[in-house]
Parts: C-alpha cells; sequence; structure tokens
C-alpha cells in the first residue's frame, strides 16, 4: 500500500477556560486510515482536545486543518458542513431516546439534507436501505421501530456507531466509548468500531481510559498529560514505564488504569 | 452485642461518655437561634402593626362555621340549570387560555434557554418580559384590562393566556434547557443545522415535559378563571360574586360546589393523564 495521504493536520491547538489553559500547544497529523487511541488521566484535556476537532469546542489558538480547509476558523453553514463528513460516538450516546432506532440512525443524515427534505422525515430509498443495513451488521435488525431509550447500553451505543457511520465520515471522533459499559459489551462496541472504520479506511480517533484496550487496537497511541502530548507511537513501543509517566502524580488514575487492565483481562483474554 | 465494631475502637473507661452529635456552640447552632428568634420576633410584630388578637383567629372558625350552616344550607338546586352556560364557559376559557400560551410559550421557552438561543440580547429581554407577564398576578391582569376592554369574556380569557405565558414560558425554558445539553450534542456535531435539531431532537424529547407542564397549567387555569370573574372578567367567579352580592347564598354555596366539583374532576382527569405519559 501506498504512504496514505495526510487526513488533519493539528497545528499548536490551545484552549483556555477562564482560568485554567487545558490544552496547551498539540500537534498532530493524522493518516487516512489510522486508529489513534488518545490516552491520559482525566482532566489532561483528552475529551476538550477531541471536541475542538469537530468545533464542539472552540479552541483559543491554533490551526485544524481537514478536508482542505482550516476547521478551526470555519462559521455557520460551512462549519456544518466540516462536521457532516466528521463522525462521533459518546460515552453516553446521545440518542433521541423517545424517537425510534432506524430514525436515529438517519439523524447521521440530516447534516447532508436540507430542512425541507427532512421536515416529512422523508429520507431517501438508497440512505433508509443504508441504515437498515448497518443496523443488521451491528445486530439490530430486529430493533429498528423500537424507541431508542428501550435498549441496553451497549444496543444504544450500536446506534450510535450506525448514525455515524450513515455519515460517511472520513473521519470518526470516539469520546470514551466503552466507559459506561460493562466489559463484555464493551469488547463488542470495540471490535464493531475497529471492523467498521478498517473495512471504510476511515480515520479514527478515540478516547479511552483503558491501556489494554487502547493497545489491543490502537496502529497509534498518543498520551496527552496537562495539556501536551507526551507519547505518541506504536502501541508496542509503549513501556510500562512510560504508562506510569503519563499518569504520574495521579495515584488514583493509576489505580483506576490498572483495575481497567483487570477488565481487560477479563474482557479480551489477554 | 449488635455493635461489636464499636467496641474494639472505644476504651471501656470512655464507653459511657455521652458522645454530642453536634459540636456545642458551633457558628451553625447559634445561627439557628438567631433565626427562630428573628422569626417569633417577626411573628409578634405582625400582629401588633395589624392590631390583632391572636385569640380572634382561635375563635374565627367556629363563627364562619355557624354562618355559613345557617346561610348556606341547603344549597340551591335550582340555579344549576341557569348557570350551565357560565360552567362551560370557565371551562373553556382554560381550555383556550392554556392551548394558546403553551404554543406561544413554546418558542418564548427557546428564546429563554441559554443553551438554545445563544444571543444573550435577545434571552434576557425575552426573560425579563416574561417575568413582568409573570409577576403580575392575574387577578390584576383581569382588572387592568376590564378597563381596557369594558366587562366581558375578552377580558378573562386575555389575563388568563398572560398569566399563563409567564407560568409555561420560564418552566419550558428549563425543561429544554436540560435537554439541549448532551441529548443534543450529537445533532450538533452530525453537522444538522438550528432547525434540523429542534424538530428532530428537541420536539420529541421535549415532548413529555411540554404535556405535562401544559396539564398542570390547565389545572391552575380552571381555578383561576373561576376567580376572574370576580373583577368582572367574565366566566363562573362572575356569578358567585352577583349571588353574594345579592346575599343569595344558598345559590352562591350551589355554584361553589360545583366549582369545587369541577376542580376536583380535572385535577384527577389530568393526574390521571400525566400518570400514564410517564
Amino acid at each position: 500500500m501506498a504512504e496514505a495521504n495526510t487526513l488533519l493536520k493539528i497545528s499548536n491547538l490551545k484552549k483556555q477556560y477562564s482560568k485554567k489553559e487545558v490544552l496547551k500547544g498539540i500537534d498532530i497529523e493524522i493518516k487516512e486510515g489510522e486508529f489513534v487511541v488518545v490516552i491520559g488521566p482525566s482532566g489532561a484535556g483528552k475529551s476538550t482536545f477531541i471536541r475542538c476537532i469537530n468545533r464542539m469546542v472552540d479552541p483559543t489558538h491554533g490551526a485544524i486543518e481537514f478536508g482542505g480547509t482550516d476547521v478551526a476558523k470555519l462559521k455557520g453553514k460551512a462549519l456544518r458542513e466540516a462536521r457532516s463528513n466528521i463522525g462521533m460516538i459518546f460515552q453516553h450516546y446521545n440518542l433521541i431516546g423517545r424517537t425510534n432506532v432506524i430514525k436515529n440512525v438517519l439523524h447521521g443524515r440530516l447534516g447532508h439534507n436540507s430542512f425541507f427534505k427532512t421536515l416529512t422525515g422523508s429520507y431517501s430509498d438508497a440512505e433508509k436501505r443504508e441504515a437498515l443495513t448497518l443496523l443488521q451488521k451491528v445486530g439490530l435488525g430486529d430493533h429498528i421501530y423500537k424507541k431508542a431509550n428501550a435498549l441496553s447500553g451497549g444496543q444504544m451505543q450500536r446506534v450510535g456507531i450506525c448514525r455515524a457511520m450513515m455519515q460517511d465520515p472520513k473521519l470518526l471522533l470516539a469520546d470514551e466509548p466503552i466507559a459506561s459499559l460493562d466489559p463484555k459489551s464493551a469488547k463488542v462496541i470495540m471490535d464493531q468500531i475497529h471492523g467498521l472504520v478498517t473495512e471504510r479506511n476511515i480515520a479514527c480517533i478515540m478516547n479511552l481510559h483503558q491501556v489494554q484496550v487502547a493497545k489491543d487496537y490502537a496502529t497509534r497511541i498518543i498520551g496527552i498529560k496537562d495539556g501536551r502530548v507526551v507519547y505518541d507511537g506504536a502501541p508496542a513501543d509503549l513501556t510500562e514505564a512510560m504508562i506510569a509517566d503519563i499518569y504520574e502524580g495521579k495515584a488514583e488514575e493509576m489505580e483506576l488504569k490498572t483495575d481497567n487492565v483487570a477488565v481487560g483481562e477479563l474482557a479480551y483474554g489477554v | 452485642m449488635a455493635f461489636s465494631g464499636f467496641d474494639q475502637n472505644v476504651v471501656p473507661s470512655e464507653m459511657n461518655q455521652v458522645i454530642p452529635l453536634a459540636k456545642k456552640d458551633s457558628p451553625a447552632r447559634i445561627k439557628m437561634w438567631l433565626t427562630i428568634g428573628f422569626i417569633a420576633a417577626l411573628i409578634v410584630a405582625s400582629f401588633i402593626h395589624l392590631s390583632v388578637n391572636p385569640l380572634d383567629i382561635l375563635t374565627a372558625p367556629p363563627t364562619m362555621l355557624t354562618f355559613m350552616a345557617d346561610n348556606f344550607f341547603p344549597p340551591n338546586t335550582e340555579i344549576v340549570a341557569n348557570s350551565l352556560p357560565v360552567i362551560i364557559e370557565t371551562f373553556f376559557f382554560a381550555v383556550i387560555a392554556t392551548y394558546v400560551s403553551a404554543v406561544i410559550s413554546f418558542t418564548l421557552g427557546i428564546l429563554m434557554s441559554e443553551r438554545l438561543n445563544r444571543h444573550a440580547v435577545v434571552r434576557r429581554g425575552v426573560r425579563y418580559f416574561v417575568a413582568f407577564l409573570r409577576n403580575i398576578p392575574v387577578i390584576i391582569w383581569g382588572s387592568l384590562l376590564v378597563f381596557i376592554f369594558g366587562i366581558g369574556n375578552i377580558v378573562g380569557l386575555i389575563a388568563l393566556t398572560i398569566a399563563t405565558m409567564g407560568f409555561l414560558s420560564r418552566s419550558y425554558a428549563e425543561s429544554m434547557n436540560d435537554i439541549a445539553g448532551e441529548r443534543l450534542e450529537a445533532m450538533y456535531a452530525s453537522g444538522a443545522s438550528y432547525m434540523q435539531i429542534l424538530v428532530h431532537g428537541l420536539i420529541p424529547e421535549f415532548m413529555p415535559a411540554w404535556l405535562n407542564w401544559t396539564l398542570f397549567s390547565f389545572e391552575i387555569n380552571i381555578r383561576a378563571s373561576a376567580i376572574l370573574g370576580m373583577v368582572g372578567a367574565g366566566g363562573m367567579g362572575m356569578l358567585i360574586n352577583s349571588q353574594m352580592n345579592l346575599r343569595n347564598f344558598r345559590s352562591a354555596s350551589m355554584l361553589i360546589m360545583i366549582l369545587v366539583g369541577m376542580i376536583l374532576i380535572t385535577e384527577f382527569t389530568v393526574g390521571f393523564l400525566r400518570r400514564k405519559m410517564t
């Protein structure tokens, strides 16, 4: 395979909340098809970082080059268009609970369609077929008319995955997608995300706090600590000492990390 | 012994010592006594200023009961047939006022929610406007509007709609704000437009709260539309008031009983509907 093209180039990204600087200058380049997992203690800025990419959080400084434009500078319609090419999966799934499963998946198309077309819920046949295919693929083919809030956590996250895939994104962002799930569902979700992005050559940036899971799936791991990148490399090169360094000074996080390794072992049998 | 864990930690000589549950003379304790003292002083001062003997309040209920027993019973059932149109009128007042304001308040609620309306100036403007509507009691709206439109049903309707709008807009805005956080985040992230997010995200999620608040205000409005009549704004209150002024207490008591019945039926029905919804 030829050298993959750069999909996303983040330079000197900073985010300042009223008092605290959460991101202190991040430079990262992501290539097509990469599966990047971001690890780091809570409060390190992982979530802010991932939300800056699609401007759910407005960065204070820096550039986010994606698809030939600087997302950091976009506004209004242009911003919505950029967002429509970036899928996102959330820790709490963020579905519309009182709407049924297939409609929730089709919400992924809203950004690609005009308001009046979507007002009556008239999606194209191709879109509906794609939604159904995706839902069948993740094993929810029998639940398409169920209300989203009638599903289990794992099932909700699968709907979240399908919704993101409906956007036909070039980049997928995932913010702690398995943090609220039991180990068994977590493995299903990780396998499905990994399978879909690999099959469709979608680059993925995922926040996780389970280091073992990160090592199992990532093609590249980025460690963020106190608003800065402290590790950027292959999973195999991430040593115990480096992990300890990333979580340094966060004793309780270290314990959490160890717990999560145990969870990882339980779920993945490593 | 039940508290075996306790035994191991406490030295035997300390066993009989009383363990206070709060520190004596702590600032919180002093504050509590100051508050109690202040409220007591306030009550005493109020009685003195109003020159009412507290004992008179105790003897009031028997006086009231004797008067009512002598004058209000038996209720005059003949008035029921005559008052039927007014009873229906009262009900329709509440219906129209509630549902007109439910629609207007939906828009006002969106404008008042900080997560749905980023224009701080517009938001604050609407908030002040709604607070103004809400803080003027419905009866004052009624007596004010009587001067503008004269005695009649339109006054009751407008007064009730304004008051309901004040109440509903704020309640809606709070519920909408709860929804507009995480639950709509995914839609924003997928590039959906504001209107798409309102239609496909906010409205379905807001529906239960919408119905709930609206039914609740309907219940309030049934009561309020009876009161409004007192100032000549139409409805049942007007009839009750005129019967009282004519000293037809037995007719008035019949009307009051009908009103109470109506309120109870509404309360029961609304309660039933709200339970069914959740």
